[in-house]
């Protein structure tokens, strides 16, 4: 075609209006009173984890589909996945900023699909040298196992003393199994042995000389003894034939046996071993009442357990505090429960219940009684602090006499098996921490904010310094909603775990009622995860700056060129993650 | 390969074969199709070009701008009030000399609301700085939406095109799809003269002195008086290869006629088929077709015209107060014509918020002209009883 008409740079100017010099002689950046601070912040799951996991971190990992490297950064805070995925109460989820968008990233789902993959476990990160001390672990709950667990990385030689013919404390005796099979049980048990733990099953530390042989072969002992005393409701007819601890029945259960308890089954209580009562009663063919004193509302029973056993038949009579047991032909035959109202809230913040003088009667052929548990240390020889909840330790598990230190149900922390895991991590470091005091190195700061999520527990790899999380600058706060822009995240609905149908369930028995999520399901759901305050380049600040300051730094991240950031703000505004914050300190 | 589509359509299939890197477009009828079809090319990966979604037809422009000055081909596309509410950045992409290519589906202007089409949106933006091409089929709009591209990026001039709506828009045709080998040797891929560049960041657009104001205006008029020879190029060029070409302005059966129709857009087509009839029967009628409004292609119509005793002008727009914009303009350009060769010019306004405008309409047009008042008197509103 004919010679298209060239842009003439004629007349001595440019056609557009162009300057002559590079605009980089114009450091706008003296222009700003505010400034971006680039860094990463804490996720409110890390903080919320009584474990102590990187969950954004391993979430991070899954979405690189980096799934070995995941599940290492999980095992180096969590020995029990498979466990944990299956019966933490996840307060991760919780605190799940993803709650104001579309549903909680169903982290116990991933959690449990990591734990459950078959083995060829990575290694477990460490930088320890071996250690010349050995240390006694007393129980092999959740705690016990974690404490072991830990100090075995830390570099000690660690020996678990169990009552039991079996590891796992009462996550074994306690939980059902259509909860948690036993043979996930087995191989997160057999991932901790694997770590060089020794287990020595059937020894009972229950007397002055154990105790005492114990303080002086181990260089440190961590108690981990649980809370296996039913309490009693101390009302007439509580002996009767009929009338039963609920935890006594479990353990029966769960040791194989199928109790005969008769057509209707009355359980007293409204935590988690009052549901694991009702629904394995369910699953011996007997109708169940729970008759709880307050209302669902202040049930302290994970919300999913409650749910299942209303699912499965459980009929619940709330506000209903049993006042004594009922007789006939010997056996106990029905529960009178007084109608209770709700007033003032308690020391617990749930409103106390208060008698209203109506009597009632509920009939029953067996009562399961699940009013809490109380812990003892039969035989303690030592002068060690205690109250009637338990134990009280100092934040690394140290309790008032060392070198004895405690964690789980035997201390007077929360109960569950998240915070037991948790406990058991923050005693392994006490311990290491106590004992390189003794061979004359400095004293750590425990409560240092490397150590820790936000103010969330402790976590082993922060301890060993081997966090391998590449972090800019990182900052302890806690993302909160109100910090990510939500509106850079597609919709994508959670997915919902595969629970089998209630008939089918019951029809089951004591196979696993909760088949999780696939594979695929876990690693869509890792997607979701919203990454709070943690950068994942995702360029979203480099395409708003409207003054190209911020660039691709070598080794990734971002770079912010401060000489020509005019402190705009916009790239604060549009990190989806709040991993950029506006802020009036100068560098 | 010949498909049956809509004008909508054929205007996303020529950004398409004209490789579009950049769309930012908001949608608004009769638009919306050209959006949702390019949109959909964006997703599936037929159009491996980055949709930007905005909150305006103001930022959907703005955002074009940013992206041609970082060299992109950029395409948009809108209509009637969304295409005023781009009015400022329209002035800017043109001082800019950015070869942006929009699609215009002309619809009339509210209040009273109306979706239907006249010209009154686009020829509001006539001093825009933007070159104005009206097309009359779905093919000339598929055409026209990738040699505007060869126009707007040679002389550094954005280039709107415009079609019917409804009439265009929304009605199906059978269109040719040319191959994308040859279209791609056609127009290659887009070279700016200058781009942003982070590495060598140079300030854009900012303060410039009146000495220097008043020559960058004059570059743009200058490139502006290069459009009809280079147009006219490409049509060459086109026509070889695709077998088509339109012209700035087209004659048909003007020869020897007494009166000459001159028209624009879809109306060109009702006509073509009056003026047959008319021809037939023996009279002395033709038509020209106005494709180019923006440069004014004064010199064209000037040769199409002179000697022509009557002109009657069909205005699918107004000019409050004074009258049809086409009529308007060609009559200063036939101004200066040596009498006996100027014609009278008949300005009819016509049409106006879609009213339709049949063969009968055009009959009528023919009448009044012929027993007409001298040019200069004002513009006869079809339809409408005074």
């Amino acid at each position: 075609m004919s010679s298209p008409v060239a842009e003439q740079p004629a007349r001595g100017i440019p056609p557009v209006a162009i300057s002559n010099t590079s605009t980089l002689v114009n450091r706008t950046g003296s222009w700003k009173y505010i400034q971006p601070a680039y860094h990463d912040r804490v996720a409110p799951c890390n903080q919320g984890c009584p474990v102590g996991i990187d969950i954004e971190g391993y979430m991070n990992l899954l979405r690189e589909d980096r799934v070995d490297d995941a599940r290492a950064l999980l095992l180096a805070e969590n020995p029990m996945p498979a466990v944990t995925g299956r019966v933490c109460h996840h307060p991760c989820e919780s605190a799940c900023n993803r709650r104001a968008l579309d549903g909680a990233v169903a982290i116990h789902a991933v959690e449990r699909m990591l734990g459950d993959l078959p083995d060829g476990a990575p290694a477990l990160a460490t930088n320890a040298t071996p250690r010349h001390e050995k240390v006694a672990v007393v129980g092999s709950g959740p705690a016990g196992l974690a404490c072991a667990y830990h100090l075995a990385r830390f570099g000690y030689a660690v020996t678990v003393f169990e009552a039991a013919e079996q590891a796992g404390g009462m996550l074994r005796l306690g939980i059902p199994e259509y909860r948690l099979p036993r043979d996930v049980l087995d191989r997160d048990i057999d991932r901790i042995v694997a770590q060089g733990v020794r287990i020595r099953c059937g020894e009972r530390v229950d007397t002055a000389s154990a105790w005492s042989e114990l303080a002086a072969e181990f260089s440190a002992v961590c108690v981990a003894t649980g809370a296996h005393t039913s309490r009693s409701l101390g009302l007439r007819g509580e002996h009767l034939p009929g009338v039963r601890p609920g935890l006594a029945f479990l353990r029966d259960v769960n040791a194989g046996a199928r109790p005969a308890l008769g057509d209707r089954v009355v359980v007293v209580g409204g935590g988690n071993t009052a549901m694991d009562c009702a629904r394995a009663a369910l699953r011996l063919g007997a109708a169940v009442t729970v008759a709880y004193r307050r209302t669902r509302d202040e049930m302290p029973a994970i919300t999913e357990e409650v749910e299942d056993a209303r699912r499965e038949g459980a009929e619940f009579v709330f506000l209903a505090n049993p006042e004594e047991f009922t007789e006939r032909d010997g056996c106990v035959s029905g529960v009178v429960c007084e109608r209770m109202t709700l007033g003032e809230p308690d020391g617990s913040g749930r409103r106390r219940p208060v008698p209203t003088g109506e009597l009632f009667t509920i009939a029953a052929d067996s009562v399961l009684t699940a009013i809490g548990e109380a812990a003892e240390l039969p035989g303690f020889p030592f002068v060690i602090e205690h109250t009637t909840s338990g134990l009280p330790v100092n934040g690394v598990g140290r309790t008032s006499r060392a070198p004895f230190f405690a964690g789980g149900d035997v201390t007077t922390l929360e109960r569950t098996v998240a915070d037991a895991l948790g406990a058991g991590k923050r005693a392994a470091i006490g311990i290491d921490r106590h004992l390189r005091a003794l061979t004359g190195e400095p004293r750590l700061d425990v409560n240092a904010e490397r150590t820790r999520y936000g103010v969330g527990n402790m976590s082993a790899l922060r301890w060993l310094g081997l966090d391998p999380v590449r972090r800019v600058d990182p900052v302890n706060t806690v993302v909160g909603v109100d910090d990510l822009n939500l509106h850079q995240f597609a919709r994508a609905a959670r997915h919902d775990d595969a629970h089998l149908a209630p008939d089918a369930a019951l029809a089951a028995g004591f196979a696993e009622a909760n088949g999780g999520l696939t594979t695929a399901e876990a690693m869509h759901e890792a997607t979701r995860c919203l990454n709070c305050g943690v950068c994942t380049e995702c360029d979203v600040c480099l395409i708003f700056c409207p003054d190209a300051a911020i660039t691709r730094a070598a080794g990734g991240g971002y770079a912010i060129a401060m000489d020509y950031c005019k402190g705009c703000g916009v790239c604060a505004a549009e990190c989806p993650r709040g991993a950029i914050t506006m802020t009036q300190d100068r560098p | 390969m010949k498909k049956v589509m809509i004008g909508n359509h054929a205007v996303a299939w020529g950004a398409r074969l004209a490789r579009v890197e950049v769309i930012s477009a908001y949608p608004i009828t009769p638009q919306t199709q050209i959006v949702e079809k390019l949109s959909e090319m964006c997703a599936d990966g037929t159009l491996p070009a980055r949709f930007i979604k905005v909150e305006s037809e103001h930022s959907a422009m703005a955002a074009c701008i940013g992206a041609s000055a970082t060299g992109a081909r950029t395409f948009t596309a809108s209509s009637s009030h969304g295409l005023l509410y781009m009015h400022e950045m329209l002035h800017w992409a043109a001082g800019a000399r950015h070869p942006i290519v929009m699609a215009d589906v002309n619809r009339a202007l509210g209040p009273g609301w109306n979706i239907w089409t006249d010209q009154n949106d686009s020829l509001s933006q006539r001093d825009t700085g933007w070159v104005q091409l009206y097309c009359e089929t779905n093919q000339e709009v598929l055409d026209t939406t990738v040699m505007a591209f060869k126009l707007a990026e040679t002389l550094s001039l954005p280039v709107m095109l415009m079609l019917d709506g409804f009439y265009l828009s929304h009605t199906a045709e059978p269109v040719d799809i040319p191959d994308q080998e040859l279209v791609d040797r056609f127009l290659p891929s887009r070279a700016a003269p200058t781009k942003l560049d982070v590495e060598d960041p140079h300030s854009f657009g900012a303060l410039v002195r009146p000495d220097s104001y008043m020559e960058m205006r004059w570059l743009q008029q200058e490139a502006m008086r290069e459009v009809p020879r280079l147009l006219d190029a490409i049509e060459v060029d086109w026509q070889r290869m695709f077998g088509r070409r339109y012209g700035a302005v087209e004659s048909y059966r003007a020869e020897d006629a007494e009166l000459l129709l001159v028209t624009s857009g879809t109306v060109t087509s009702t006509a073509r088929s009056v003026i047959d009839a008319r021809r037939a029967a023996g009279e002395a009628i033709g038509l020209v077709k106005v494709k180019m409004f923006r440069p004014f292609p004064t010199a064209q119509l000037r040769a199409a015209l002179a000697g022509v005793p009557r002109v009657a002008v069909l205005d699918r727009n107004i000019s409050p107060g004074h009258g049809g914009i086409f009529a308007e303009e060609l009559r200063s350009a036939l101004y200066d014509l040596p009498d006996g060769q100027r014609p009278e010019v008949h300005g009819f306004v016509l049409g106006l918020g879609g009213r339709d405008i049949t063969p009968a309409v055009i009959d009528d047009v023919i009448a009044r002209a012929r027993q007409g008042a001298p040019s200069g008197r004002e513009d006869i509103w079809v339809g409408v009883d005074p």
